[in-house]
């Protein structure tokens, strides 16, 4: 299958001015002032086929954003190289242009006072859509977003959720073959989070789109992606499938017991490690090859009146595998 | 093209929306304008005639002035400005459009509100004083006017794109923009002929490009100068006008490019 994306030692520097405290320091950095380098990402590689659904995992100031900056085309990277359709993104070629979006959750490209609908043009004339595609990309996306009666009002009086999904259709009017989004569904309620998910997924879907999202939300990456790329302090931490996370980083599982009495926690700590105890409930992570015995242990030993054993949250483990790095 | 028509479609349709901005804006111009001629009437006084400006002339002059500063000064340096500090110019760079072309798109929609409604403010204004105004005959020196404010209008963009373009560089170009605008009102003769000020001073001011987007074109108007002078000036300020766009494109690209490489 052929790379949508390929990128190799990216290396990204921010230079940003050191400025002293207090006013003494503000009159001084007006004659001389020190800069500080900072590695925002250092040497990522990686290969994204045409149509994968990719989620960007890592802290903030990981340099996800960077990364997506720099395959948009917005950011120059200091060394390293990287093709995005076969291009090279920071030449910001118009063709090149044509074929991506990059959604950032936090900025807008609406106008604040005009309805989203004129935005919509506007992108239709960038892009040069005809009248025809206009129509008929814009009745797709506004049925997958709900988004009609909407389109008409000031972009000012929507809520959150709405403008985001109008942010959506204005990023994916002219059908990007890849699209970049960043933290798409911050600030959204849950049930907007949800919609914008299912959008995500049936757009990829539908075009064979190569989808690259960073989100702090993890059920985002859990229900969109089947890869994810973790990266930390600039270098990548994991590539790969997100079943093979969890299986190699939660060697345990979680087991969650309620007691129809008191008990008496001696004894316990046996059985797994505890994670939290009351009187009448415990959670105790086990390995996975002890947890059949484990919970043998603990129901012939306890009154137990519930038991459920689950998977490690996957927030979790991201967790650990950035305290381990 | 296209896409240049409707985002200055779209700019016409917010300016309209955001009224009480733009009656603000307008009540402001047309306080500068009473005060302007209050002042200038009373420093003519009895005399028929003041620095070389008849009554009517300097009617004229006053009443020109919110018309030319309502469309050559019309402009959104300061979203410019905006957009660069807040990153939002990001959406711009990596869509297939000028940002210059855009930015243009949205000063004409700008400019065609103010000019609108600078016309009705000024015959308004001249229907009240009653005053006779200079209207020149001479078709020549309706198209030297024209051509000379259209330079003025484009001169004036450029130069305020080069301003705002600092913002690349640092996050107080808001500073910068608010006194070159100041100074560019006073230096292009928007406060007033620049013939009150003292020969030396003016002649100084004559070899920056700023006198000729308001002081030059009403001088034209008045026929103060002759068409062969206006020519000549019209040719001087078409020179800047390939000087300063040629700056302000230089600045924009190395702009982006530092952007490109400091983030956004």
């Amino acid at each position: 299958m052929a790379a949508a994306i390929e990128t190799r030692e990216l290396v990204k520097d921010y230079r940003s001015p050191l400025k002293e405290p207090g006013l003494w320091g503000g009159v001084k950095s007006l004659f001389h002032r020190e800069y500080k380098d900072t590695r925002a990402v250092d040497g990522v590689s990686f290969r994204i086929d045409e149509g994968e659904l990719v989620g960007f995992l890592g802290p903030n100031g990981a340099g996800k954003t960077t990364t997506l900056k720099m395959l948009s085309g917005l950011l120059t990277p200091t060394s390293g190289r990287a093709t995005a359709l076969g291009f090279t993104p920071w030449n910001r070629e118009p063709s090149f242009q044509r074929s991506i979006s990059l959604v950032m959750g936090q900025r807008s490209q609406l106008w604040w006072e005009i309805p989203a609908y004129e935005t919509l043009r506007l992108n239709q004339a960038i892009y040069g859509l005809s009248e025809a595609e206009f129509r008929s990309h814009l009745d797709e996306l506004v049925d997958l977003l709900e988004l009609r009666e909407h389109l008409f009002v000031p972009v000012k009086k929507l809520s959150l959720g709405q403008r985001m999904r109008a942010e959506l259709a204005a990023a994916l009017l002219h059908r990007p073959r890849l699209l970049l989004l960043d933290e798409p569904t911050i600030g959204l309620d849950v049930v907007m989070q949800k919609k914008v998910r299912e959008f995500i997924k049936a757009y990829n879907a539908r075009y064979g789109a190569t989808i690259m999202l960073t989100s702090h939300n993890m059920t985002d990456v859990v229900e969109l992606c089947r890869r994810v790329i973790v990266i930390d302090k600039g270098r990548i931490l994991y590539d790969g499938s997100l079943d093979r996370l969890v299986e190699s980083h939660a060697d345990y599982k979680i087991l969650r017991a309620r007691f129809s009495k008191a008990v008496d926690a001696t004894g316990l700590e046996t059985i797994g490690k505890i994670v939290k105890i009351g009187a009448f409930d415990v959670t105790l992570e086990i390995p996975r090859a002890r947890m059949a015995a484990g919970a043998t242990a603990l129901l012939s030993s306890y009154p137990v009146a519930d038991l459920n054993v689950e998977d490690v949250a996957i927030d979790d483990i991201i967790r650990r595998l950035f305290t381990r790095s | 093209m296209k896409k240049y028509l409707i985002a200055y479609s779209i700019a016409l349709q917010e300016t309209l929306q955001r009224r009480s901005t733009l009656i603000m804006d307008r009540l402001g111009g047309f306080a500068v304008v009473i005060s302007l001629y209050s002042f200038w009437i009373a420093l003519i006084g009895d005399k028929s005639s003041f620095l070389g400006y008849s009554r009517s002339e300097m009617l004229t002059y006053v009443l020109l002035l919110n018309i030319l500063r309502s469309f050559v000064f019309a402009g959104r340096g300061w979203q410019l400005v905006g957009e660069i500090s807040s990153g939002r110019i990001s959406s711009y760079l990596v869509r297939p459009i000028s940002y210059h072309g855009y930015a243009l798109s949205l000063d004409l929609a700008q400019k065609s509100v103010h000019l609108v409604s600078a016309i009705l403010e000024v015959s308004l204004l001249a229907a009240l004083v009653r005053g006779q105004l200079f209207i020149p005959a001479d078709p020549a020196t309706w198209l030297l006017f024209t051509a000379s404010v259209v330079v003025s209008s484009l001169l004036f963009f450029f130069l305020e794109f080069l301003v705002s373009s600092l913002a690349f560089w640092t996050s107080e170009s808001g500073g910068p923009l608010f006194c070159f605008e100041l100074f560019l009102q006073f230096a292009a003769g928007a406060f007033f002929p620049l013939d009150v000020l003292p020969e030396g001073l003016r002649r100084a001011l004559e070899i920056t490009p700023f006198p000729y987007m308001v002081y030059f074109p009403i001088r034209l108007f008045l026929q103060k100068i002759t068409p062969a002078q206006a020519l000549h000036l019209l040719t001087l300020e078409t020179a800047w006008l390939f000087a300063v766009a040629a700056a302000a494109l230089f600045v924009w690209r190395r702009g982006v490019r530092s952007y490109a490489a400091e983030g956004g």
